[in-house]
C-alpha cells in the first residue's frame, strides 16, 4: 500500500489530505514513530521548527532511523523545508487537526436499524466472504462462491488464471504466495489490486483511497450512512461487501457496517495475523495464543490444531495429510509433496516462512522452532529441481574457417563472454554479440582493405 | 510399490477381520509388527488402486456406514473432507475437558496420537507401550498402533479387556469409538485361552475350559496331531498351578529382600509387586486382588499332549484359529529340574527400564515367553541375566558369533556369583559341558542348527543339549536369525520360557513375522530419545553426506547395464572417498575413534588400504580379528578401523565415538540403527556437551539417495534427526587429499570398471544358510575373468612399484609379538640400509 501512495505525484498527495481520515490513516500507518513524534511536535507549531531542533530529538547513535523518518516525511509531501526550516504542509496540518470529529469519519446512522447486527454476525459474514475467496483460490469447493467481481479482481492481479473464456479459473505463483500470507496483507494486496483497477474503471482513485483509509478508522459494530458518499464511494461498496469488508442488508439499503477486516486495514498491530480462518480465534483468544497452531517433527510429520476448511487446504498444498480428527489433521511432508509444491509456484522459503509464523506454541519453547534437518531438507528439496541454469544470449555459427572460429572465440574469451563452444561444429555461445559484431566488421574491412591492397 | 500395499492391507485387515464376526477365517493379521510408517516414506501412495486395497476400503466404508446409522453420527462432509478419504473423523465428538487429556485414537485403524506435552504423557506412554505398536516417537506427539499382536502381549501381562478400554478412555480426547472397543474385546477375548506347557520333556496344550479343547481337537490340523495318551479321550485334567509374587533380582526391592531372607539361606521369599508394578497398576486401575481372585477360579486345567516337532503347527493354526497359545513357565513349583545357584552380585543394581521390561516378562509370578526391544548398548545382556537369575534353572543363551559367545560368559561371571564352572561354552572351538545338575550353556546359532559335517564332539553336546528341559532360552538379537533358524533351535531344545533379545525388531522380508508365535510376544520397547535423554545411552549428531558424482563415474554409472556394477560405481564414487578422508582425518584430531562401515568388501579393501588403516572382513582370520580391535581399543595409534557388515551386530566397542557409513545394505532400515547401536554405548556419554557422530555417505543423484531415506526411516522414527552436509567446509584444503586429479580419478575408474560384478556385492550374510561358519570364502570370489593388457598384470600401467596400498593389517600384527631376535635383526638391517643409503650420496 504504501508503496502504491509513495509514487504518487504531490498534487495527488493534497488532494488526500483533504480529507482528515486519510490523513489520520496514512499518519498511524505509514509513518514510523519517530516520524509521528515529528509530526506531533509541529502540528499546533504555527510558525516553522528549525530543522536542527527537531534533529536534537533523536540520540546521535540513531541517526539512521532519523533520516529514514524524514525520508518517509518528505516522500509524502507531509513537510515542507525551507532552507533550515521545517513546517508541516499545510493542507496536512488543517485536516490532521480536524481529524477527529470530521465526517470523513463516516456519518453514523443514530436511527435504529429494524433487525439488530451484532458484533458476532458481523466476524461470521466477514470471515464467510472472506474465505470463500480464499477457498475458491484453493480450488476447495466451498458452498459460497465469490462473484464474478472478485474473480475478474483475482484474475487481473495474476492470482488465478483463466486459459480461455467461461473455463475455470486456476491458481497461478503469485496466487500461492498471496495464500500463504497473513490475513492482513492478504486484505491489503486485494484492495491495492482494486485500486488499479478502479482506474481503469474511470472511478477517482482519491475518492476511493479516501474511502479505503477512512474504512480503518470507523468503529465495529456501528452503522453508517450511505448518504454521505460519493458516486463513486457507492459503487466501491458493493464490491467489498463481496471481500467482507463492509456489510450492506442490501444494496439499497441506506447504511452499511465495516466488519473487523474494515476496522484494522490501518491498525498498527495488523489485527488479524493468521489467515483469517483463524480469525474467530484471534477473536475469542488472545491473539497470541491462537496464533500458532502447526507441529512439525523431525520425521517430517506434519500435525495442525485446526478444524477449519481453509487452513486444511492451504496445509494440503505442501503437505500429504492423511488423517483428520475433530481438532487436529496429521500429515507428513514428502519430496513428493514438496515437489508437487514448487510445481505449482511455492517456493521453499514460503513453505517454511509459513511453518514457522504458525508454529505451534510447544514448538517455539525450543531454541529453534522449526526442526532444523527438515527445514534444510525442503530447501534441498527445491534445489534438487535447480540444476538447470539458463543463460540468455546469442549464437554464432557458419564461420568460413577454422582460424576464423578460432579468432573470434579468443576474442570472445577475452571479453569475457563465452560461454560455450564447439570448434568441431564451429558453432559458439556468447552472452552480448554487439562488441563480437563490431570487432568482426572491423576485422571484415581491414581484410578487404588488405585484399584492395594486395590487388593493387 | 507392493511393500505399502501389504502393511497398509495387513493393518486394514486386522481392523476388518475383528468386525466381520462372520467372515470364517478371521485371521488376525500376522504379526504386524511394523505397521507402518516406514512404508509411508515411498513415493508412491496408492492403496485404492489394488484390488485388495479396493475391497478392504468397501469392507471398511460398509462398516463405518454401519457405525454411522448405529451412533446416529452424521460424517460431517465439507469441503477438505475429499482429501482425507476414509481418515476424516471430523464428526467425532470431542470431550468438554479434552485439553487435558493426552489422546487421539482413529477409529479405523487404531492409530493413537499421543500429546507427548501433556501432564499425563508419562503415564499414557507406559500405557501404551504395554498395549499398542510404537510407530513413531519423536519430540511431540507419538503414533502408537493397536495391532492384534499388542493386544495379545498387553493381555499376556495380565492386563484385562475392560481395564485397557477404561484407561483409553480416561486418557482420551475423544470417547473410545465403538469399533475400537469391539477390536479389543474381540482379540482379548481369545487371547491367553490355550497355554502351552512343557513337562517333562512333553508339550501339552492347556486350557481351564474344556470345550476350548475340544474345539481345538475338531480342528482339521490340531486335532491329528493329539498324542494318544493312556486315558481314551486324550484330555487329561489336574489341578491348576498357584501363583504368588515374586521378586526379580538387582531392583532395590529385592536388595531389601535379599537381606532380610538370604541368612536363611533359600531364595529370596517373594515380595509383592515393585515400584514399576506399581506404577503401572496404578495407571491402569488393575489391582492385585482380582487377578488373585480370577486364579482362584480355575483350580483345574485340562490338556492334551502334542508332539515337539508340531509344537509350530499347532501354535500357527491356533493364531489362524484366533487363540493365540500363551507359554508361560511356573518355575518356581518346578521341582523336577535342579535349580541353579546363581543371584546378581549386589554392586549390580538395574536401570528403571531394564527393570520395567523385566517386570512385564515375570508380571503375574511365571516366565512368559516373549521379546524385549532395547537399544544398542541400553544393557540388553543385562536384562538377560537377570532374567536367569530370576528363573534359576538351566539356561540356554544363543548369541551370533563366537566373539560374543565368549562375552556372554565374561558377563554372567562380572554380574552374577555364578561358579565359573557352571557356565560352559559351545562353539566350534570349545565344547565342554558344565558340572552339576543345573547350569548354563552359551553357544551360536549356527552351532545348534548346523546339522551337517557335526564332529563326534559337538554331536555329544547337541545329545546333551537335546535331553535336557531347560528352564530359559536366551536368544541375543533376535532380529539377525531368519525363522527357519529360529525353528530348528525351539524344536531342539525343550524349554520351559524364551527371552529373545534385540535393538531393532525390524526386517525387510517378512520373516520376522514368525517370532511371534516363535518366541513370544514383544513385551517391552524402549524409548531411544528417552534413554539418551536419561544418559542411558549417547546422544547421537546423525549426518548424511551428499557426495556428488564426479562427471566420469557419473557417466559410467548411467551406462553401465549390470545393476550390481552400478553399485560399485557410486560406492568408489571419488568424491566420496575425499569425503571419508577427510572426515577421518578431522575426527581423529578431535580424538575420536572412528569406526567406517562397508558392506561392500572390495570397496572395504580399496578404503582401507588406500587410506592405510586396518580393517576386518567376514575373511579374516579370528586371530587378526581379536588383534586389530584390541588395538583399536588400546592403542592411541590406532584410530580408525574399517569393518564389514560382520561388525553390525554384538561387537562391543565403548571406545568407538564416530562412525562412517560407506556402503550399506540396500534400504535396510535394521542395519541403520545396529550400526548406530555402535557408537550408543560411547564410554564418554556422560561426560558434559558429549556428543557421538554418525555419518552416512551417500553419492547424489544415485540409487543411494533412495535407500537412504528408505533406511532412516526407522530412526527418524524414534526421534533421530539427520541433518543433510551438502559441503564438507575446507575439504578441498586437506593436504593428500585422493583422488584430486582427473588422471588420478580416471585411474580408478579404470580400476573399478575392470572388476567383475561379483565385486558389487556384498558379503554373505553370516545367516544365508551355508555359509555359517566364520571362515566362509565369498563364492566366486576366488577366481574372475577379466579383460585388460596383458603388461597391467606386470604392473607396466605403473610408473614404478611401490607398495603404497599395503594392508595396515600386517603392521598391527607384529606388534608386540617379534622376539627380541627379530627385532634386532630388524634393527640391523635398518642401520645397515641407512648407512648405504648415506654412501650413495
Amino acid at each position: 500500500m504504501s508503496g502504491n501512495i509513495r509514487g504518487l505525484p504531490p498534487v495527488t498527495f493534497r488532494r488526500l489530505y483533504q480529507q482528515p481520515a486519510t490523513a489520520l490513516a496514512i499518519f498511524r500507518r505509514m509513518l514510523p514513530n519517530l516520524a509521528k513524534t515529528f509530526v506531533t511536535t509541529l502540528l499546533y507549531n504555527e510558525s516553522p521548527v528549525a530543522l536542527g531542533d527537531l534533529e536534537a530529538l533523536v540520540r546521535p547513535e540513531s541517526y539512521r532511523e532519523r533520516e529514514d523518518a524524514f525520508g518517509k516525511l518528505r516522500r509524502l509531501h507531509i513537510i515542507t523545508e525551507n532552507h533550515l526550516d521545517v513546517s508541516l504542509d499545510p493542507v496536512f496540518k488543517k485536516n490532521f487537526r480536524l481529524a477527529g470529529d470530521h465526517h470523513s469519519f463516516g456519518v453514523p446512522c443514530n436511527t435504529e436499524d429494524k433487525k439488530k447486527i451484532t458484533v458476532q454476525f458481523l466476524d461470521d459474514y466477514a470471515t464467510r466472504q472472506f474465505e470463500a475467496i480464499l477457498h475458491y483460490m484453493v480450488g476447495t469447493h466451498n458452498e459460497v462462491k465469490p462473484s464474478e467481481g472478485v474473480i475478474t479482481l483475482l484474475t487481473k492481479g495474476g492470482l488465478m488464471e483463466r486459459y480461455g473464456a467461461g473455463s475455470q479459473a486456476t491458481i497461478t505463483k503469485h496466487g500461492f504466495s498471496f495464500l500463504l500470507q497473513d490475513g492482513n496483507p492478504q486484505i491489503w494486496a486485494l484492495l491495492i489490486q482494486y485500486l488499479e483497477m478502479a482506474e481503469e474503471l474511470g472511478m477517482e482513485q482519491t475518492d476511493v483511497l479516501h474511502f479505503l483509509l477512512m474504512l480503518g478508522s470507523l468503529e465495529l459494530g456501528q452503522a453508517y450512512s450511505v448518504n454521505t458518499l460519493t458516486e463513486t464511494q457507492k459503487l466501491m461498496l458493493a464490491d467489498l461487501r463481496d471481500y467482507g469488508i463492509v456489510y450492506q442488508r442490501k444494496t439499497s439499503s441506506d447504511r452499511f457496517y465495516p466488519t473487523r477486516l474494515a476496522t484494522t486495514l490501518t491498525s498498527e498491530s495488523g489485527g488479524l495475523r493468521s489467515a483469517s480462518a483463524s480469525m474467530s480465534n484471534a477473536i475469542t483468544k488472545d491473539a497470541e495464543e491462537g496464533k500458532g497452531f502447526i507441529i512439525l517433527e523431525t520425521n517430517y510429520r506434519v500435525y495442525a490444531y485446526t478444524d477449519s476448511p481453509l487452513q486444511i487446504a492451504v496445509l494440503n498444498l505442501f503437505v500429504k495429510l492423511s488423517t483428520r480428527y475433530p481438532n487436529l489433521v496429521s500429515g507428513r511432508i514428502s519430496r513428493r509433496s514438496i515437489q508437487e509444491a514448487i510445481k505449482m509456484g511455492i517456493t521453499a522459503d514460503q513453505v517454511i516462512d509459513y511453518l514457522s509464523a504458525h508454529a505451534h506454541p510447544q514448538m517455539r519453547k525450543s531454541l529453534v522452532t522449526l526442526p532444523p534437518t527438515v527445514v534444510d531438507q525442503i530447501r534441498l528439496w527445491q534445489i534438487e529441481g535447480e540444476r538447470m541454469k539458463t543463460t540468455t544470449g546469442f549464437l554464432f555459427k557458419d564461420f568460413h574457417s577454422t582460424q576464423e572460429f578460432e579468432e573470434v572465440a579468443k576474442y570472445a574469451e577475452e571479453l569475457g563472454v563465452l560461454k560455450w563452444k564447439k570448434p568441431s561444429r564451429r558453432c559458439m555461445f556468447v552472452t552480448r554479440h554487439e562488441q563480437i559484431a563490431d570487432w568482426l566488421k572491423r576485422r571484415a574491412s581491414a581484410q578487404q582493405q588488405l585484399q584492395k591492397k594486395v590487388a593493387a | 510399490m507392493p511393500p505399502k500395499r501389504k502393511a497398509g492391507a495387513a493393518g486394514e485387515t486386522a481392523a476388518v477381520a475383528t468386525t466381520s464376526a462372520s467372515t470364517k477365517r478371521s485371521r488376525p493379521a500376522t504379526p504386524a509388527v511394523d505397521v507402518d510408517s516406514s512404508d509411508e516414506y515411498s513415493d508412491d501412495e496408492e492403496i485404492e488402486n489394488t484390488e485388495e486395497g479396493r475391497a478392504i476400503s468397501k469392507a471398511v466404508n460398509a462398516f463405518s456406514l454401519e457405525l454411522a446409522t448405529k451412533s446416529n453420527v452424521v460424517a460431517k462432509r465439507d469441503s477438505v473432507s475429499h482429501i482425507f478419504n476414509k481418515q476424516d473423523f471430523s464428526y467425532l465428538e470431542m470431550k468438554s475437558d479434552h485439553e487435558s487429556r493426552p489422546l487421539w485414537i482413529n477409529p479405523e485403524s487404531g492409530v493413537i496420537v499421543l500429546e507427548s506435552f501433556s501432564p499425563l504423557a508419562g503415564q499414557a506412554q507406559d500405557f501404551l507401550t504395554t498395549i499398542a505398536e510404537p510407530l513413531s516417537r519423536p519430540t511431540y506427539l507419538h503414533e502408537y498402533k493397536l495391532t492384534p499382536h499388542s493386544l495379545y502381549a498387553a493381555v499376556s501381562v495380565g492386563l484385562d479387556p475392560n481395564d485397557i478400554i477404561s484407561v483409553m478412555d480416561r486418557l482420551s480426547k475423544i470417547p473410545v469409538p465403538p469399533k475400537i472397543v469391539d477390536f479389543i474385546k474381540k482379540c482379548t477375548s481369545s487371547y491367553g485361552k490355550v497355554k502351552l506347557v512343557l513337562k517333562e520333556n512333553r508339550y501339552f496344550v492347556e486350557s481351564s475350559d474344556p470345550t476350548m479343547l475340544q474345539r481345538l481337537l475338531q480342528d482339521p490340523v490340531i486335532g491329528p496331531l493329539r498324542v494318544q495318551g493312556e486315558g481314551g479321550s486324550g484330555i487329561t485334567k489336574e489341578k491348576a498351578p498357584q501363583m504368588g509374587a515374586l521378586v526379580i533380582p538387582g531392583t532395590r526391592n529385592a536388595a531389601g529382600a535379599a537381606n532380610v531372607n538370604n541368612p536363611q539361606g533359600g531364595r529370596p521369599v517373594e515380595v509383592a509387586g515393585d515400584a514399576g508394578e506399581d506404577l503401572f497398576n496404578s495407571v491402569t486401575g488393575l489391582g492385585e486382588d482380582e487377578e488373585g481372585e480370577d486364579e482362584e477360579d480355575e483350580d483345574a486345567v485340562h490338556s492334551f499332549e502334542i508332539p515337539a516337532g508340531d509344537v509350530e503347527t499347532v501354535q500357527k493354526q491356533c493364531l489362524d484359529l484366533g487363540y493365540p497359545v500363551l507359554e508361560e513357565y511356573d518355575f518356581r513349583n518346578d521341582r523336577k529340574n535342579a535349580n541353579l545357584d546363581m543371584d546378581l552380585k549386589p554392586q549390580a543394581q538395574i536401570r528403571s527400564y531394564q527393570e520395567k521390561s523385566l517386570s512385564k516378562m515375570f508380571g503375574n509370578g511365571r516366565a512368559k515367553s516373549g521379546i524385549i526391544v532395547l537399544p544398542c548398548g541400553a544393557g540388553k545382556t543385562l536384562v538377560g541375566i537377570t532374567a536367569a537369575c530370576t528363573i534359576k534353572k538351566s539356561v540356554v543363551v544363543l548369541a551370533t558369533s563366537s566373539m560374543s559367545v565368549v562375552q556372554w560368559r565374561q558377563e554372567f561371571i562380572k554380574w552374577t556369583n555364578i561358579n565359573p564352572d557352571s557356565i560352559a561354552i559351545f562353539t566350534s572351538e570349545n565344547k565342554e559341558k558344565f558340572r552339576g545338575d543345573a547350569g548354563i550353556i552359551v553357544s551360536t546359532y549356527s552351532m545348534v542348527t548346523n546339522s551337517r559335517n557335526r564332529s563326534h564332539d559337538s554331536q555329544k553336546m547337541m545329545d546333551f543339549l537335546q535331553s535336557r528341559e531347560w528352564g530359559l532360552l536366551i536368544l541375543d538379537e533376535v532380529h539377525v536369525v531368519p525363522a527357519q533358524i529360529f525353528r530348528k533351535v525351539v524344536h531342539s531344545i525343550a524349554t520351559h520360557s524364551k527371552l529373545g533379545l534385540t535393538a531393532t525388531l525390524l526386517r525387510e522380508d517378512d520373516k520376522i513375522t514368525d517370532l511371534n508365535f516363535l518366541i513370544g510376544p514383544k513385551l517391552y520397547e524402549a524409548n531411544w530419545m528417552e534413554l539418551a535423554e536419561q544418559g542411558h545411552i549417547a546422544k547421537v549428531q546423525c549426518a548424511e553426506v551428499w557426495c556428488p558424482m564426479t562427471p566420469e563415474f557419473y557417466s559410467e554409472y548411467l551406462r553401465e547395464p549390470d545393476a550390481r556394477k552400478k553399485v560399485l560405481h557410486y560406492i568408489m564414487n571419488p568424491r566420496k572417498f575425499q569425503a571419508t578422508q577427510f572426515l577421518i582425518d578431522y575426527h581423529e584430531k578431535r580424538g575420536d575413534k572412528i569406526i567406517v562401515f562397508s558392506d561392500n568388501v572390495y570397496a572395504l579393501k580399496a578404503y582401507a588400504l588406500k587410506l592405510k588403516k586396518a580393517f576386518i572382513y567376514g575373511d579374516t582370520p579370528q586371530q587378526e580379528r581379536l588383534r586389530i580391535l584390541e588395538n583399536f581399543q588400546l592403542n592411541d595409534q590406532v584410530n580408525t578401523i574399517f569393518l564389514s557388515k560382520i561388525g553390525d551386530t554384538s561387537l562391543d566397542l565403548p571406545e568407538a565415538t564416530c562412525l562412517i557409513q560407506i556402503s550399506s545394505h540396500y534400504g535396510s532400515r535394521r542395519q541403520e540403527a545396529q550400526r548406530l547401536g555402535r557408537i550408543l554405548r560411547a564410554k564418554r556419554r556422560n561426560d558434559e556437551g558429549f556428543n557421538a557422530f554418525f555419518y552416512s555417505l551417500v553419492s547424489k543423484d544415485t540409487a543411494e539417495m533412495y535407500y537412504s531415506s528408505k533406511r532412516q526411516a526407522f530412526l527418524v522414527d524414534q526421534g533421530y534427526a539427520f541433518k543433510v552436509i551438502t559441503h564438507l567446509q575446507g575439504i578441498e584444503r586437506l593436504p593428500g587429499l585422493a583422488y584430486s586429479t582427473i588422471a588420478e580419478r580416471k585411474e580408478l575408474l579404470a580400476e573399478v570398471m575392470l572388476q567383475n560384478s561379483e565385486a558389487g556385492q556384498q558379503e554373505g550374510d553370516d545367516f544365508d544358510g551355508a555359509k555359517l561358519s566364520y571362515n566362509a570364502g565369498r563364492k566366486g570370489a576366488r577366481y574372475r575373468r577379466t579383460t585388460g593388457k596383458l603388461s597391467e598384470l606386470a604392473g607396466g600401467d605403473d610408473m614404478a612399484y611401490i607398495e603404497y596400498n599395503r594392508s595396515r593389517n600386517k603392521e598391527l600384527k607384529g606388534k608386540g609379538q617379534s622376539s627380541a631376535f627379530f627385532k634386532k635383526m630388524h634393527r640391523e638391517n635398518e642401520k645397515r640400509r641407512k648407512e648405504q643409503n648415506s654412501l650413495k650420496q
